[in-house]
């Protein structure tokens, strides 16, 4: 791609999601939203491919979907109760559309069976963008409506939580695997949403350098199956033996990282008078945990039979820039004791 | 007035029959237009005729680069409409859905979904849309440029996915 249409993209992907930040309007949010989705459009193309070109327009169809009832919602909301502003979402009917939108977007579990697919045939830097930036924006306006019906949020939330944990238990591909583990975060922001909106903007940033890390350690290591991953231990092997860390501080494991918004998440829901709602989040977690043990396991934990030439350190390092890989990793394993910190700043 | 708004909205139904009933895009696409021509006239009826002529104007040049393409995509040379039965079927059933939802909300319905923009058109100076619109631009004047930068990503984009057609994914059937 030509370097100066790939600036306009990515200017037009900053574009979109500063102008939903900063909209507290409904036509402009969703104008933020279609810059967006326009933008990312083809660089998910970019390579030309059929699955490349079938993921993109799945991609395209659900987005127009979603962005489409946002802005049928956005406009029966004016038209109801006279307002376009996004705080000041009142009457039911459209409040629930509008959520329901938001979900469909961001993919979760009832509406999510566009996001393995998707994700399935893009390459792993746009896999990367489309799973974390690509949900900055419409988390913007998840957190800005007052839902007023509370049930829709958990039975989302939930199924979403237990979805990501099922889906993912019989995947070989890691890029699906990525995807239903994106869905299980997602489902985790949401449950706690209603109840403590500053745990869900931590959720989603812990949620971002534990994913980051994850990616680039498959792209570093080429992999895009659970194959390929088991015999790319010879290739950069201190990375292989960081990986599982990585991949259990997504599943929440205590001394890591992803363990922090977990212990928030269910401390909350329990001081809420929520002990059965937490019960059932902290077992579907259980689920996307056997999928992340599974992986490192067969990346670390074992030696894959494999040819001679294989199995040696040999290869020459590789060119890719390994600097934020090495950041993101180290704040993906170790920023559990900054809790107090991470506390003070988000729920103060 | 009266009558006249009562055979636009009728046109309008039969159109939205027309799309959702025909198999065929042909005819789909042309109930489409008819649709948004009628959706016109209401519009006009109700005191938006700038806002009419812009939906007029932009729509209906997107719908005709649409029945253009669908015409020459699916040329069928016997193409299905009304005429044959599971059409017909179809039809019957949705305009069946349709006089039973406007059965339900009959009350609900009429008062306050009907407004019109200028029911005091004589004492005010401008027409209800055109102020809107002009106040739209000069308070959110960023939108407009916004909206031309816009217009010029989407012009970047299309020709990004359809460009190297013999090589890609993305050609035509």
């Amino acid at each position: 791609m030509n370097p100066y249409i790939m600036a306009l993209l990515l200017f037009g992907l900053g574009l979109g999601t500063t102008i939903t930040f900063a909209s507290s309007h409904w036509l402009l949010a969703w104008m933020g939203l279609e810059i967006n989705t326009l933008a990312i459009i083809p660089l998910m193309a970019q390579h030309h491919h059929p699955r490349a070109v079938e993921a993109t327009t799945k991609y395209f169809l659900t987005q127009a979907t979603a962005a489409a009832m946002l802005l049928f919602a956005s406009t029966t909301n004016a038209w109801l109760t006279g307002e376009w502003d996004i705080q000041q979402m009142s009457h039911p009917l459209p409040t629930t559309m509008i959520t329901l939108a938001l979900a469909l977007k961001i993919g979760l579990a009832p509406m999510h069976s566009w996001m393995p697919e998707v994700l399935q045939g893009l390459d792993l830097t746009t896999g990367l963008i489309l799973s974390t930036w690509q949900k900055l924006a419409p988390f913007a306006l998840f957190l800005q409506i007052h839902p007023n019906n509370s049930t829709i949020l958990i039975t989302l939330g939930l199924a979403s939580t237990l979805v990501g944990g099922w889906g993912g238990l019989n995947q070989t591909q890691l890029r699906k695997i990525l995807a239903y583990s994106s869905i299980a975060h997602l489902g985790w922001m949401t449950l706690v949403l209603q109840f403590a909106p500053s745990l869900t903007l931590l959720t989603l940033l812990t949620y971002f350098v534990m994913t980051f890390s994850a990616f680039l350690v498959f792209k570093l290591n080429k992999a895009t199956t659970v194959n390929s991953l088991a015999i790319s231990w010879a290739k950069t092997p201190i990375l292989t033996s960081l990986a599982p860390l990585i991949l259990l501080s997504l599943g929440g494991l205590p001394p890591l990282t992803g363990f922090l918004p977990k212990w928030l998440i269910l401390q909350e829901l329990t001081k809420q008078g929520l002990p059965l709602l937490a019960t059932f989040a902290a077992l579907t977690a259980l689920l996307s945990l056997y999928f992340y043990l599974r992986l490192s396991y067969a990346m670390t934990l074992t030696m894959f039979p494999n040819n001679l030439a294989g199995s040696a350190p040999w290869r020459f390092h590789s060119p890719q820039l390994t600097l934020p890989l090495a950041v993101s990793t180290a704040t993906a394993i170790l920023t559990l004791p900054l809790a107090p910190a991470a506390m003070a700043l988000f729920a103060p | 007035m009266t009558f006249i708004m009562y055979l636009v909205l009728f046109s309008f139904v039969l159109g939205l029959v027309a799309v959702a009933s025909n198999p065929s895009p042909y005819f789909a696409a042309l109930g489409l237009v008819v649709v948004a021509g009628m959706g016109c006239g209401v519009l006009v009826g109700h005191g938006g005729p700038f806002l009419s002529l812009v939906l007029f104007l932009i729509y209906l040049g997107g719908m005709l680069v649409v029945f253009a393409y669908s015409a020459a995509l699916a040329a069928e040379p016997y193409p299905e409409t009304w005429g044959s039965r599971p059409v017909v079927t179809y039809m019957v059933v949705y305009l069946a859905g349709v006089v039973l939802v406007s059965a339900l909300f009959w009350g609900g319905w009429y008062e306050s979904s009907w407004g019109s923009a200028d029911e005091l058109g004589e004492f005010s100076m401008f027409r209800g849309d055109m102020a809107g619109v002009a106040l739209m631009y000069s308070a959110g004047g960023w939108m407009l440029v916004i909206s031309a930068w816009v217009l010029l990503l989407t012009l970047f984009v299309v020709l990004e996915l359809t460009r190297g057609l013999s090589r890609g994914a993305l050609r035509a059937v």
